[in-house]
């Protein structure tokens, strides 16, 4: 009986977790801080009254990295004031990750999460495959799921 | 006699289960996925392999794109299993190889078209029915074993297999 009750307790956390999903439009930023070590932390708190993109990727990513060339011009072209980009890989290798940053130029807040489909930042956006941008307003809330360009330049604009 | 055919129907289901365990022991599956995306970059196929009881790890190998498996002792899971479950995901399998036993591989449901003439205890054997390589690589794999009867007729139950070590 005991075990079975471990069992059960176990399947219940299990089925908790997925229960999460991915975070829906309205939903506020489900992460304040960000965490791994010394010099790879991002806090969101530094970005109040911004619109916010987060855009999950990972070196090995194909589409990711050619997502990357338009995030580093679309990042260049906005004002700094109005929007942040931030950048969370799923690279379980570090240097991976900071490689690719450096080929492909990327200037905007950069956090890595090192462990893949698996790492806690994916579980807490729900996010389950690569790549997937998040929007968020001034207020921290979800209001786009994979962005266009224009959608958020038009966003910015009004 | 309603009692003679449930006798000999439990009977069946026993003697079916039995042979499946000693049948198919796959211990590793090595599952290279194909499709119109990235299949890496989907967490879908790794969801739907984890979903087997009878998995007990699953690792990505980034540098060849693919999923290794590693399965509990003494399953009785044949590869067709790991064709549905990426089916499933929304990819294709655009190899399977697995390491079985070799007294495994001797027996149904695998046919050996390809030998390498070593028996080792543990082998590994590429699967080469539809729907297991690529379509290009089929088409070329009907050309060679077109005197295969059992290939061409296309079973879902029986498994080719070309030995690789």
């Amino acid at each position: 009986m005991k075990i079975n009750l471990k069992i059960l307790s176990i399947l219940l956390l299990i089925c908790g977790f997925g229960a999460t999903g991915q975070i829906k439009i309205g939903d506020t930023i489900p992460v304040k801080k960000l965490e791994y070590g010394v010099d790879n932390q991002i806090n969101f708190n530094q970005f109040k009254g911004k619109y916010v993109l987060v855009d999950f990727w990972a070196s090995w990513c194909g589409p990711c990295r050619l997502g990357n060339k338009k995030l580093v011009k679309l990042h260049a072209e906005l004002n700094p004031n109005l929007i942040e980009i931030v950048g969370i890989s799923l690279d379980t290798d570090a240097n991976k990750w900071k490689k690719a940053i450096e080929r492909d130029k990327i200037k905007f807040a950069q956090f890595n999460d090192p462990h893949g489909f698996d790492a806690e930042t994916a579980l807490l956006f729900g996010v389950d495959e690569l790549p997937t941008q998040f929007l968020f307003n001034r207020k921290g809330e979800l209001i786009i799921k994979n962005p266009t360009e224009e959608e958020i330049i038009n966003l910015i604009k009004k | 006699m309603k009692f003679f055919n449930i006798t000999y129907i439990v009977l069946g289901v026993i003697a079916i289960f039995s042979s499946n365990k000693v049948n198919a022991q796959i211990s590793k599956a090595e599952i290279r996925a194909t499709g119109l995306t990235c299949s890496m970059c989907s967490n879908a196929i790794n969801k739907q392999l984890k979903s087997l009881p009878e998995v007990v790890n699953v690792e990505t190998d980034l540098n060849t794109n693919t999923f290794v498996v590693s399965l509990a002792e003494g399953n009785a899971l044949t590869p067709l299993i790991f064709k549905q479950k990426v089916e499933k995901a929304g990819f294709f399998i655009g190899s399977l190889i697995v390491t079985v036993d070799s007294e495994t591989v001797m027996k149904n449901p695998y046919i050996i078209v390809k030998d390498s003439g070593n028996k080792p205890k543990q082998i590994q054997v590429q699967v080469l029915d539809k729907g297991f390589v690529t379509e290009k690589e089929f088409k070329k794999l009907v050309k060679s074993y077109k005197s295969v009867a059992t290939f061409i007729s296309n079973n879902e139950d029986d498994f080719h297999v070309k030995i690789l070590n």
